[in-house]
């Protein structure tokens, strides 16, 4: 019989991971779109906390007015970010310019300064230290099961997460919004002489993702409790390496690499102290980026 | 004229400079004497060399990275510990910083070169948490996030050079020295070389140039650099901790060398000068630093994509380029980039 | 006796497209050889096998009795061979002199001890060059403009000077007219015709069959992928092979 304390760590890996993968389908849906990396991606999960967070003080709602009103401030932010940090730079629309590396280095850049800029405004309004949502909107309160004691929020995650994971596959397979996105993720130039509106194409992919990192944001921020400015920063981190794991073109390959990725941290957790369990997500990257080169999964890098 | 020939205004604008650094500042720092002023002459001067060793790998050499204060940060810890637990002065930890912050990134640096850009960068971006972690969780050998006080001040052979003053002078030192290493490696046939990896790699593989050793020997020797930055800050301030080297740090040192122009020395030097004087003139917007760093990063990238005075050539052609937006009424945005 | 390049049953495959077929080939010193082909023809990926640039899938490239198997375009580079893009690869935002210096400084490298210290020797060496490719191309008095700031015309001389500043044994051009008018490319093959008598071993890809025809000695004609010709201009005017290829028709 295993020991529930490493069932509860896998519980609790499995619910992290399912944060990251939310994020991560936001990148992998971005990169696809754009070829770009999307550095402020990090702050949308914050912002979905923080509007949680801002709503919860001012009118205590319902759960669920939460979460949605998270989900509507990650799409206003999605929104936004693209066209302050991504749209400037899309002066030219021929493939070659879309894919050149100065693009992508300026517009990785351009999304790193605002992400700066959104991290500092956030520390300016609220204060950098660590804040709390109300006790009874915690989602924390042990569930037992069986031997094992898990928690509200490990189902709660899995099912808000299982949910979007399903929306979105409806949304990519059977919407005109869906098909667009996948057409301009595969060949930006013919979407474009089929009719598809790029511009829109891609300023619904942000929003979409963003929605998704938001969720991630306000979900991981209900159950453990801790909002602060710079909390989107190592999740965004922990997506991308995902993503890139996951073979950079693969939504599922994404996901599954996310779920490792959190349990791995989570089982390292209960062997090191908290503060090198960053690591793992670090050294996952390093050694992706060098041994994989095609990703776990997927369909592999492209020489720039 | 071949570009060792082409030194920016010949032999006045370095005497300009060197009298300003030597004379005409110290000067003005001994007549107010408050010890507040020099703190900011010796962190700007401090920034500077590592904005000018951040353009030594970014900006000619074209490699994005992402983890430059983690090596700051090698260089500084190497300072503190050398000091701390084997007594040794700063005439010792200097070179040493420096020589042990270029291993490190040898050492990181063998396995990710073959990276392409983007992902070299994101790996540079590891590697600068990694190191960070280590920084801050490695308790029994850095003290974690309660820092190392550095017991040494600043000297040479045991001569004490720890006044206001002297610290002044020391750092104005070491940091014009290795300015004038940069630059000489920077406007130089090797430069050059540098520089065409950056223009088109492969292509510069195709003229010869061994593009994996260049980049390597950029990035350790910017490193290097950047490890005397640390070593000074160490022995400048006297205390030390984790968060010195955090993520923020290597994006302002980023966003100086971008500000300023990315290829351009002089311009990497004002950015520093720039984001760090800046603030500390509008003091009561203290911690509105960041965001700052973040605006004028954003702006400049959006209005001056080649920086202040960026390597396509000198402010003439910005000034041409806005010219000509400005004749162009488009959408009325004003200043756009064509 | 052995050829300065030789091409020995080459090979490339890409997933399921063979761009270069099993082609056997050869180039001696001194001479001054066209390739053409049909569009696709696999004329550019046989320069991209020659010089490094793309990995052989089969078969043997030598130079210089070296096998150019494997080696890395900085390699070959070194071996003696240096070539122009069919794109135009210039460094933009260089000088003309600093693009041209590139050249030099591959195949005479100054390191950074080199540059910090000033072996003043090593540096005067990669000017020198550096002049001399400028003026075998008339560059001279652009050498401080931007690349990017000269017409192309000029840019393709540009390209070519850097090549030659390498200083190689065997020169490959990849379309060096295309995009110039009748004047320019009539001054471009002269101009290919002196460096050729200067005693430069060139290798050309052309679609301009005038430029090809009245400059090159022996032409090689590929078409997908294979060899099909290979002999002086005449010849292969009436090789019916080859009048095929292009025209699709049974002579």
């Amino acid at each position: 019989m295993i020991d529930p304390y490493y069932l509860q760590q896998l519980a609790i890996g499995l619910s992290l991971g399912m944060t990251y993968a939310l994020m991560a389908i936001g990148f992998t849906l971005i990169f696809g779109v754009l070829n770009v990396v999307n550095f402020a991606h990090g702050e949308v999960y914050t912002v979905g906390a923080f509007a949680g967070l801002v709503l919860i003080s001012a009118l205590a709602p319902p759960m669920m007015a939460v979460l949605f009103i998270a989900l509507a401030a990650g799409a206003a932010a999605g929104f936004t970010l693209e066209r302050l940090a991504f749209k400037p730079f899309r002066r030219f629309t021929d493939e070659a310019s879309l894919k050149s590396r100065a693009m992508r280095e300026s517009t990785l850049l351009s999304s790193l300064a605002v992400s700066i800029i959104v991290r500092e405004g956030l520390e300016i309004a609220f204060g950098s230290h660590m804040q709390s949502p109300p006790v009874q909107y915690l989602i924390n309160t042990p569930v037992r099961v069986g031997s094992v004691v898990l928690a509200t929020g490990d189902f709660i995650i899995f099912g808000v997460s299982a949910a979007m994971l399903i929306g979105l596959q409806y949304l990519l397979t059977r919407t005109r919004v869906g098909l667009s996105i996948r057409a301009v993720s595969n060949n930006p130039l013919g979407a474009k002489y089929v009719g598809i509106d790029t511009d829109r194409t891609i300023i619904m992919t942000f929003v979409v993702g963003s929605m998704m990192g938001a969720a991630a944001g306000i979900l991981t921020a209900l159950y453990y409790g801790a909002i602060f400015p710079a909390m989107g920063f190592v999740p965004g981190i922990k997506a991308f390496v995902a993503m890139v794991m996951g073979g950079l073109s693969s939504i599922p390959g994404a996901v599954i690499c996310a779920l490792i990725l959190g349990v791995s941290e989570s089982m390292a957790t209960a062997f090191l102290s908290s503060g090198w369990a960053d690591m793992v997500a670090y050294g996952f990257l390093i050694l992706t980026l060098i041994f994989f080169p095609s990703g776990l999964f997927g369909a592999g890098r492209e020489r720039v | 004229m071949s570009a060792s020939d082409r030194k920016t205004g010949g032999l006045l604008v370095p005497i300009a400079i060197a009298l300003l650094v030597f004379a005409v500042l110290p000067a003005g720092l001994a007549a107010f004497d408050r010890g507040y002023f020099y703190q900011v002459a010796n962190v700007a001067m401090i920034f500077v060399l590592l904005s000018a060793s951040m353009h030594l790998v970014t900006g000619v050499a074209g490699l994005l990275h992402l983890g430059h204060a983690a090596f700051y940060g090698v260089g500084a810890y190497t300072a503190a510990l050398l000091t701390t637990k084997l007594g040794l002065g700063f005439t010792w930890t200097l070179p040493l910083s420096g020589l042990v912050a270029a291993l490190v990134a040898f050492l990181v640096a063998l396995p990710t070169m073959r990276l392409v850009s983007i992902y070299f960068a994101v790996a540079t971006l590891a590697i600068g948490q990694m190191l960070y972690l280590v920084m801050l969780n490695w308790v029994d050998f850095t003290k974690g996030p309660n820092g190392i006080i550095v017991t040494k001040g600043l000297e040479l052979f045991g001569f004490s050079l720890s006044g206001r003053l002297a610290s002044y002078y020391t750092i104005a030192v070491v940091v014009m020295l290795c300015i004038v290493a940069i630059s000489r490696l920077s406007h130089s046939y090797y430069g050059n070389a540098l520089r065409s990896i950056r223009e088109d790699d492969q292509c510069a593989d195709a003229m010869g140039v061994r593009t994996i050793r260049l980049k390597m020997e950029a990035f350790t020797l910017s490193a290097f650099f950047a490890g005397i930055a640390g070593a000074l800050w160490a022995h400048m301030t006297g205390y030390i901790s984790p968060g010195d080297f955090k993520f923020s740090e290597s994006i302002l040192i980023l966003a100086m060398v971008v500000v300023g122009g990315l290829g351009s020395l002089p311009g990497a030097v004002i950015g520093a000068l720039l984001l760090i004087l800046l603030p500390e003139g509008l003091r009561g917007m203290g911690d509105f630093r960041n965001i700052m760093v973040g605006l004028v990063m954003f702006l400049s990238i959006l209005f001056l994509p080649k920086g202040l005075l960026g390597e396509v050539s000198a402010l003439r052609l910005v000034r041409q380029q806005l010219g000509a937006a400005w004749r162009r009424t488009d959408n009325g945005i004003g200043i756009g980039w064509r | 006796m052995t050829h300065l390049l030789e091409i020995d049953r080459a090979t490339r495959r890409f997933g399921g497209v063979v761009a270069v077929n099993d082609v056997t080939a050869h180039v001696d010193e001194g001479e001054l050889v066209g390739l053409i082909g049909p569009n696709g023809a696999g004329k550019t990926t046989l320069f991209n096998l020659i010089s490094g640039f793309t990995p052989l899938s089969g078969g043997t490239v030598r130079f210089a009795g070296q096998t150019v198997n494997g080696k890395r375009p900085s390699q070959v580079a070194r071996l003696g061979v240096s070539r122009t893009f069919q794109n135009l690869r210039v460094f933009p935002n260089m000088s003309v002199f600093d693009n041209v210096s590139v050249g030099a400084v591959g195949t005479l490298p100054q390191g950074p001890f080199g540059a910090l210290f000033g072996g003043g020797q090593r540096a005067a060496q990669i000017s020198e060059r550096t002049w001399q490719a400028l003026e075998a191309v008339g560059l001279t008095h652009a050498a401080d403009e931007l690349a990017a700031n000269l017409p192309y015309g000029r840019r393709k001389y540009l390209e070519i000077a850097r090549a030659l500043a390498m200083q190689p044994r065997f020169l490959i051009l990849d379309e060096p007219a295309a995009g110039l008018n009748d004047t320019e490319t009539r001054e471009l093959a002269a101009f290919i015709k002196r460096l050729h008598a200067q005693g430069l071993t060139i290798m050309l890809v052309e679609h301009d069959m005038n430029l090809v025809m009245s400059i090159c000695q022996r032409v090689l004609v590929l078409a997908t992928g294979r060899k099909i010709a290979d002999g002086p201009p005449d010849v292969i005017r009436k090789d019916p092979a080859v009048l095929e290829a292009y025209l699709g028709v049974e002579a």
